[in-house]
């Protein structure tokens, strides 16, 4: 009885005990990894790309391909061959290796998407960023964005193309020379979305230090629809890249490409069907891939999905 | 108060919503009976299952939310059985009106106030365009908007926020609801607002005859508008009872500790009443009393087991140990004594809240 | 403040499109090396033994495309001399002593004098400023019909002036006399039913495909052989003829044949011919497109947003994701092959040709691909958004059904950001798809691009460049424009404030 009547007594009272319900322990970025993580269907496709994108890099620098070394042009034994222990994937009309040649095509179709993604991603984030914050700046910035938005780009991509020639450097340039301006916008809004955001002017009035908001309040926000952007830039990267290529603008002859193979190899697709289907399926399941693992950083990265 | 009829009876009522992989029990075993014609008010924190619960009276429940225990009775009814349109037709928004929190995001943006009145009589009382529209304009008037005809043709921007809520009411009681829920419906309102549209549902109220859930966490409109209380904490119903009981005689700590932290109670110099902590999550199965880690007067055995209703008087119950017999006796808090004298000084000097006797 | 606005935006398009034009003419006429616009000139290989003539041919061409101002021996001689005079032979013999004058004279003037390299006869070439050529382009850009056209001193005695008629086919029209054309504006039965001759653009001459034609004609009019029909001429015979008679234009010199078709002088007429022009056939293909996308994208979206999380949205996604990440020359190619080899379909659009329904229907549908997944996606978006939105939640509790509260509230909503991108995707139709194009030998507007680019035919780079920056420019405000018609809170005055 006497138990029984003890617990109708006053119990201690932890005011932090009573805090601590709700409140569980949180990190950002393990919260990433986390959420990242549990998706086991993108893990997969992960790991997947992650192999494709090393080897894509490492075997051309062992197969030192060439397209414009052609030693077995004049063999008709070594041409339109099928695949075969000694030719992985065959080999083509003047009796090159197609296995050196699309991985080859595969590195500078990486090379451009993520070099001109991460060209314009810099270029874009630092003037967006300026951008958002100054009143002055977007007064100009906005009158500039007016006047490259109305250009379409394919036009302006085709002409500089035409006019400094194809290759590395000048599809590079092209690529970059206008679109950063639209990533810039995209985070100018963005930015002045958050700036104003209650919870940031609260974390002001506080007293929270302006490296701590950019960091802790700004920064996981914006991160999570920079990555959405960035996976869809870099397939849009890498289809631009071949279809300029294909039009015969993009990268030169000396460049090994997988838009210059498909258009190439069209004319086989009936005669020699693995010509063609084997640089097409590559570049899809490298995009494919790309883009399924941006989506999912940019999900796991979005704090709101964090549990 | 004389014995009434009752026109809706809340059962057990227990609501879960499914989040991801885990299940928030969001209304724990809440039972209601509400009389013909008075004006309930449900008061608790954000996150206590106000408008989750009242949301089972419509069928309103978001999509991962489910009803998983009790009945709502209306009219020899069963609601929770409800899940099809064609089932709610003829209940919900015809008998059940509900207004929601933001007037200013309430009403569709793109189509004139006029035709937004209109389609619900049409669609509840079945009458022609031209009757429809008479009727509108005859609502407008009534909720006060001045030149109604005029402005039938307008779109919610050229409204202002007061004028909009004005609308949702008239929409809510274009075909005459029994019962009339208003979820925080000034809460998004100017302070001087506030009162004109309380004061407006109050005058329809009187007009029209109807049942009003008031759900709020702002007492000063409860002590203003409401004929019974119900405290929610946790998604339970922790104290229900009479205006005064509440007021006058509360007998849950929660409740104490929600009236003590009412600034105009504070002394000028102290600072100001708070409850500590934060609201248990629901995501848990709760053991004992909810409130106890936030509950300075909790015994050992809150922590331990769920106190039942304890019956006050035949209006007022509330559910804490403290009213068990064997329970040490708690005064009150100093901050609520004497509320009445505290109320009445705050209203003679002109306070934004006032009590009507 | 609705005016001004428009004003604004008017005056800022117009210097977008100044500027872009200016800057793509400095780089194209710039950077390219000027001797790449002889790559694919026949007439130049032809010439190849003479090495005088040739230099004078690409002179004589640079001089008609603009890059430079150019003076030779005859010229000079005719302007001293009267033609036919023994003096005026003379001169023109290489080491004339004219030479001497015409070399100081032009030196003077700033010119480079080159000698000719077997008769050492001297030549004098100036290039003419960028900036200038662009002032002239843009000059030129919109020509006015006016009664003065007519050479007067050719044709002192032609009677001058504007007046009401009828075309040979009985539709009412305003005639000229005087200008370059005789029809100024007349009715008929083909689309748009009324078509004037008053303003005309002039986008620079093509070289050297389509060599000497005005880029506008090569991509606006018909394509393929001539149609010949039953044809009545203004004096009433009647004979077999492609000849389109209203858009006749002046011709000073009349030979015999025109003399038996004509009456007057404007005897230039244009040629009808079977197959649509250009502009035409991306247009008609672009429009399929376009209802096709809509057509499909719309629904599909919505059923999306409907089953969100169900096995159609997810689908749905698969598709969206296949259409956003894969390259499009990939996925063109897959749906080719796909068609080429189930449904026996051309690859080619040039096989079956125009007038065969079997050669549309897969450019068509690798056009409409990518917007019927944009426009899922887009759909899908909006019309979630709009679900979770307050309004809708309230038309709930007043009691309205699902079919009601879709129809009534959400799609309205939804529907609205979508419209605005219609008159950009209706105007991309005439510009139409350098992608689909190219893949299908389509002879439209979008292949036009990439051939004139790959046979320098800077012109047309030029006018293609202004159409296309013109038509998107137009198509955005348009969009603009709709949106303030059926989103009674927008004007877009309001808008460009709350930049």
């Amino acid at each position: 009885m006497s138990e029984k009547n003890d617990l109708f007594t006053l119990a201690e009272f932890d005011e932090r005990e009573s805090e601590h319900i709700a409140a569980p322990r949180y990190s950002y970025w393990k919260s990433v990894w986390r959420t990242f993580v549990s998706n086991k269907f993108v893990v997969a496709v992960c790991i997947f790309m992650i192999i494709v994108v090393l080897f894509a890099m490492i075997q051309p620098m062992f197969s030192h391909y060439d397209p414009m070394y052609a030693p077995n042009i004049n063999d008709p034994s070594s041409k339109f061959l099928g695949p075969s222990s000694e030719h992985l994937f065959g080999t083509d009309n003047i009796g090159r290796d197609l296995f050196d040649a699309v991985w080859a095509g595969a590195r500078n179709s990486l090379i451009i998407g993520f070099g001109c993604t991460l060209i314009n991603m810099i270029l874009g984030i630092i003037v967006g960023a300026i951008w958002g914050f100054s009143k002055k700046v977007d007064v100009w910035m906005i009158e500039v964005y007016n006047v490259v938005s109305n250009v379409p780009f394919l036009l302006l991509a085709m002409i500089l193309s035409y006019v400094l020639g194809s290759g590395f450097k000048s599809l590079i340039f092209i690529m970059c020379v206008t679109n950063w301006i639209y990533v810039a916008y995209f985070i100018r809004t963005q930015v002045m979305i958050i700036r104003d955001r209650e919870y940031n002017l609260a974390s002001k009035c506080l007293g929270t230090s302006t490296w701590t908001i950019i960091t802790k309040n700004i920064l996981p926000y914006l991160i999570s629809v920079i990555m959405t952007y960035i996976s869809r830039e870099i397939p849009s990267n890498i289809s631009y890249e071949v279809f300029l290529s294909y039009l015969g603008l993009g990268l030169g002859q000396q460049n090994a490409s997988l838009g210059r193979m498909i258009s190439a190899y069209t004319s086989y697709m009936t005669g020699y069907p693995h010509l063609f289907w084997i640089p097409v399926s590559l570049l899809a399941i490298i995009s494919v891939s790309l883009y399924l693992v941006g989506q999912a950083l940019a999900d796991a990265s979005d704090p709101r999905t964090h549990r | 108060m004389a014995e009434k009829k009752i026109i809706l009876s809340a059962k057990d009522i227990e609501v879960k919503f499914r989040v991801r992989d885990n299940y928030l029990n969001a209304i724990r075993g809440v039972s209601l009976d509400l009389y013909d014609g008075e004006t309930f008010a449900i008061v608790g924190e954000s996150g206590s299952g106000k408008s989750v619960f009242t949301k089972t009276f419509t069928g309103m429940l978001e999509s991962n939310g489910q009803v998983t225990n009790g009945s709502v009775m209306y009219n020899g009814k069963d609601l929770t059985k409800l899940t099809t349109d064609k089932d709610w037709e003829g209940i919900r928004g015809a008998k059940i009106a509900t207004i929601f929190q933001d007037p200013m995001t309430s009403l569709n943006p793109i189509r004139t106030i006029g035709s937004q009145i209109t389609e619900v009589i049409v669609k509840h009382q079945k009458v022609s365009g031209e009757e429809a529209k008479k009727q509108a304009i005859d609502i407008m008037n009534r909720v006060g908007i001045i030149d109604a005809a005029k402005r039938f043709d307008e779109y919610p921007f050229q409204y202002s926020g007061g004028m909009r809520q004005r609308i949702v009411i008239a929409i809510a009681l274009s075909c005459h609801p029994e019962i009339l829920i208003c979820d925080e419906p000034t809460t998004a309102l100017d302070v001087t607002i506030q009162a004109q549209i309380i004061d407006l549902i109050k005058e329809l109220q009187k007009e029209f005859k109807f049942t009003t859930v008031y759900i709020t966490h702002d007492l000063g409109v409860v002590a203003n508008v409401a004929d019974r209380v119900g405290v929610m904490y946790g998604g339970q119903i922790v104290e229900i009872g009479n205006v005064e009981e509440i007021f006058y005689e509360p007998a849950h700590p929660y409740t104490w500790a929600l009236l003590s932290s009412l600034p105009q109670l504070g002394v000028k110099g102290q600072d100001l009443s708070y409850i500590a902590g934060t609201p248990p999550s629901l995501y848990n199965v709760i053991k004992g009393d909810a409130f106890a880690p936030r509950n300075k007067y909790a015994l050992k055995i809150d922590f331990e087991q769920e106190p039942p209703f304890f019956k006050i008087t035949d209006t007022h119950y509330a559910k804490t140990w403290l009213l068990d017999p064997r329970a040490p006796k708690i005064e009150k808090p100093e901050a609520i004594r004497n509320l009445h004298e505290k109320i009445a000084a705050m209203t003679s000097k002109g306070g934004a809240y006032y009590v009507e006797q | 403040m609705e005016k001004g606005y428009y004003f604004k935006r008017i005056i800022r398009s117009v210097i977008s499109i100044l500027l872009v034009i200016t800057i793509v003419f400095v780089l194209v006429y710039s950077l390219v090396p000027r001797d790449r616009i002889f790559n694919s000139d026949d007439t130049l290989v032809k010439l190849g033994g003479k090495p005088d003539e040739r230099l004078q041919y690409q002179m004589r061409t640079w001089q008609r495309l603009g890059y430079i101002d150019y003076e030779n021996m005859s010229n000079y001689c005719a302007s001293l001399y009267d033609a036919g005079s023994d003096a005026i032979n003379a001169c023109n013999v290489a080491g004339a002593k004219e030479e001497k004058d015409f070399v100081e004279k032009y030196e003077g003037q700033g010119y480079t004098i080159q000698y000719l390299p077997i008769s050492h006869s001297p030549i004098a070439s100036k290039d003419r400023p960028i900036a200038l050529r662009v002032v002239e382009w843009f000059r030129s850009l919109i020509y006015f019909d006016t009664p003065g056209y007519v050479d007067k001193e050719l044709f002192p005695d032609l009677e001058r002036k504007i007046y009401f008629g009828k075309t040979p086919t009985g539709g009412l029209a305003i005639k000229c006399s005087g200008c370059e054309h005789k029809y100024l504006l007349y009715t008929d039965l083909s689309f748009p039913f009324i078509h004037q001759h008053i303003l005309s653009l002039n986008l620079g001459q093509s070289y050297p495909t389509f060599d000497s034609l005005q880029v506008l004609n090569v991509i606006s009019d018909s394509q393929g052989q001539e149609n010949r029909t039953e044809t009545v001429f203004e004096d009433g015979h009647t004979e077999t003829s492609a000849y389109k008679l209203t858009a006749c234009k002046w011709k000073n010199t009349l030979d015999k044949l025109d003399r038996n078709k004509f009456q007057d002088n404007y005897a230039d007429c244009a040629i009808i011919k079977k197959d649509p022009s250009m502009m035409g056939i991306s247009f008609i293909m672009g429009v399929i497109a376009l209802i096709l996308a809509y057509g499909l994208g719309l629904p599909i979206g919505l059923l999306m947003s409907k089953s969100k999380g169900g096995i159609a949205d997810k689908l749905g996604m698969v598709y969206i994701i296949f259409i956003i990440s894969v390259p499009s020359l990939a996925y063109i190619y897959f749906f080719k092959y796909l068609g080429s080899t189930f449904f026996h379909l051309p690859t080619a659009f040039p096989t079956y040709g125009v007038s065969d329904v079997r050669s549309w229907i897969l450019p068509c549908i690798s056009l409409a691909l990518p917007s019927i997944a944009s426009l899922m996606l887009w759909t899908r978006r909006y019309m979630v958004d709009q679900m979770n939105s307050d309004y809708v939640k309230f038309a709930k509790a007043k009691g309205l059904n699902q079919t009601e509260i879709y129809k009534k509230h959400i799609f309205r909503n939804a529907i609205i950001p979508i419209a605005q991108g219609i008159p950009s995707s209706l105007a991309g139709c005439i510009t139409g798809a350098i992608i689909t194009e190219s893949v299908y030998s389509v002879g439209g507007m979008g292949k036009m691009l990439p051939d004139a680019i790959n046979s320098y035919n800077n012109a047309m780079i030029i006018a293609l460049a202004f159409l296309y920056t013109t038509i998107s420019i137009i198509g955005v405000f348009l969009g603009d424009v709709i949106i303030t018609w059926i989103d009674p809170r927008i004007s877009l005055a309001n808008k460009e404030e709350g930049r």
